[in-house]
């Protein structure tokens, strides 16, 4: 793990965990920033300045923001959370940058997520092909169900998930989930976000929520009205930093 | 091809009674000048009748900039030619002649302007730290031209390339048939594929045995200074090495095949469990995916299933994240690639993009 160094979006100190190698880096973080700040707003594009990483450049990744919105209505409230993917990349050696898109800055405070493996082009050999793994989604009684491009691919210091939430019991729509990944390894903590699910307030990026992931089981809680609304499928697509590293390359 | 010196009409007329008596003027071709102390003659030099479209692009060039010199401010020539008394001019003579505002002008603004700069009115601030080129290989076959290895330098500074065309094996000093093939470009990933523009000027393939001379060097684009020239001989081999980059892009799209992507750029060259996606999704029919047929195969190791992330990109406003699985396969003479939409709500066009494993 380390802590950035400054950025110049007007955040605080934004926390990663790590996996380095020689020739790629998988970072994992969650923050929010304030878009009406005036440092975020004078600035091009988000820049994290951090201590040195072990490449001095990448190609680009994906991360994700996030925005919280809700609605409270006579007969209750309802949640209208959204967001989308950006690209980052690594600038150089002590620069992580995220591009600057004006979709949600009348929505702050902003969401964050980086759970993304930035990789390095040209260098010499062809990329190298993994073994996918389907996993068991396991809840008490199945009331939570899930497509069939639900995988892990599982490496020592880091894994990558695909999750396609696919439908549940209408007894727990609104309940909060656990589920049990029964083949992921133990050891990764991490908050992911939820992409999908419609969301009639923001249908230009459609809905966003959060689940959070420990000793193998997801938990959620909030989530947008229309998540299981037809041909939205949300999905999980994350690259996940197993908590066995104690160093910061190979 | 024909150089532009060599194009030149010569004439040489010797007056003693120029050169020896520290004498300035012009006898019919011949002018002499004296500078610092030194005399120096310069035979009056005629432009062929028949020029390439690219000389005379330079021509006209360098023209330009010179009369924009006439232009600037008595304080911006003055700023000129306190650069220029830093600047020394290159000498045959041994000793380095002194360069004037005016040709600092030129030769500064003549390196942006073939970087494809604006010209430059405010002298630059003189600094001598331009990188020097460092590289692993030049490799030249009669299908692949490129620069392999380099030691990348950031913006501003730009590669310039120059390069001969075929010399024999026995010539050892052929510095002279070099001419710029890359006025000016970013490695890619530590690549310069040169191989376009270089039969777009030399115009002739190489031939396996023949010998390439290979210039290089970096330019500050803000500036226009040049760093050091790198100079390497290679000889032209007949296949490309092992270990290409794999790459899938526009350039590499079946003609005969329709296509649905109006961008693509798939790497496979990261060497890491996970392939790099870049492709504008245009969708098709009714089908939540988008083909593309290349016109060649794809080595059997990146065969396989890969995913990556997408988001809207249509006139619609739509910025909806989505997932999609990329299936990588061969086809008898080319191959295939299918971006499927999986995860979020399918929108068209969409911007697949990022890293993403292959399985």
């Amino acid at each position: 793990m380390f802590n950035s160094t400054g950025n110049n979006f007007g955040a605080g100190q934004i926390t990663f965990k790590d996996y380095q190698a020689s020739n790629y880096v998988v970072l994992n973080s969650k923050f929010t920033f304030d878009p009406t700040n005036a440092d975020y707003q004078a600035c091009d594009q988000l820049e994290i300045y951090v201590p040195d990483l072990t490449i001095d450049r990448s190609a680009v990744g994906g991360v994700f923001i996030r925005f919280v919105e809700d609605y409270h209505y006579s007969w209750g409230d309802s949640v209208y959370d959204g967001g989308t993917v950006l690209k980052s990349w690594i600038k150089d050696k002590n620069t992580i940058v995220i591009e600057k898109q004006p979709w949600f800055d009348e929505n702050g405070p902003l969401i964050i997520y980086i759970v993304t493996l930035y990789p390095q082009l040209n260098q010499g050999s062809d990329t190298i092909k993994s073994t996918m793994q389907r996993l068991t989604m396991t809840t008490e009684g199945n009331y939570l169900r899930f497509g069939y491009e639900t995988f892990m691919v599982e490496f020592e210091h880091w894994v990558f998930i695909h999750l396609m939430f696919s439908g549940v019991t209408y007894a727990y729509r609104e309940a909060l989930w656990e589920v049990t990944m029964e083949e992921l390894p133990a050891d990764i903590t991490a908050d992911v976000p939820i992409c999908g699910g419609g969301n009639q307030m923001h249908p230009n990026c459609d809905g966003m929520a959060e689940a959070h992931i420990e000793n193998k089981v997801l938990t959620s809680q909030r989530r947008v009205m229309g998540f299981f609304d037809t041909a939205h499928d949300p999905f999980v697509y994350a690259f996940l930093v197993r908590d066995n590293n104690d160093n910061t390359s190979e | 091809m024909e150089s532009e010196a060599a194009t030149h009409k010569k004439i040489m007329i010797a007056k003693p009674s120029i050169a020896f008596n520290d004498f300035a003027g012009t006898a019919k071709d011949v002018t002499a000048r004296n500078v610092n102390g030194r005399n120096i003659l310069s035979v009056r030099a005629y432009q062929s009748k028949v020029v390439t479209p690219a000389q005379a692009t330079s021509r006209n060039q360098l023209s330009k900039i010179s009369r924009e010199y006439k232009q600037l401010s008595d304080s911006q020539m003055h700023a000129w030619e306190v650069l220029a008394s830093h600047m020394k001019a290159a000498s045959s003579i041994g000793s380095a002649a002194e360069m004037t505002g005016h040709n600092a002008f030129v030769r500064l603004n003549s390196n942006r302007v073939m970087a494809g700069e604006t010209i430059l009115r405010d002298a630059p601030s003189y600094h001598g730290t331009i990188p020097n080129v460092v590289y692993d290989e030049a490799v030249v076959t009669p299908e692949f031209i490129a620069i392999n290895g380099i030691k990348h330098a950031p913006s501003p500074y730009k590669l310039v390339v120059k390069m001969s065309g075929n010399q024999s094996v026995g010539i050892s000093n052929g510095w002279s048939k070099t001419v710029i093939v890359s006025p000016g470009m970013e490695d890619d990933w530590g690549q310069a594929d040169v191989t376009t523009l270089y039969f777009k000027t030399i115009g002739v393939e190489p031939v396996p045995g023949q010998k390439v001379f290979v210039e290089s060097y970096w330019m500050d684009t803000n500036t226009g200074f040049a760093g050091q020239v790198l100079q390497d001989v290679v000889i032209v081999t007949g296949e490309s090495p092992s270990g290409q980059r794999v790459r899938a892009t526009m350039d590499d799209l079946d003609p005969t095949e329709e296509s649905h992507v109006s961008s693509l750029d798939v790497d496979f060259s990261t060497g890491v469990p996970v392939a790099e996606f870049n492709a504008m999704c245009l969708g098709h029919s009714n089908v939540a995916s988008s083909e593309v047929y290349l016109d060649r195969p794809l080595p059997a190791d990146v065969i396989g299933t890969g995913i990556c992330l997408g988001r809207g990109n249509g006139a619609d406003g739509k910025i909806i994240p989505q997932s999609y699985l990329v299936y990588i396969y061969n086809l008898s003479d080319g191959a295939k690639m299918t971006f499927a939409h999986r995860g979020g709500y399918y929108v068209k066009p969409t911007e697949c993009f990022g890293s993403g494993i292959i399985y």
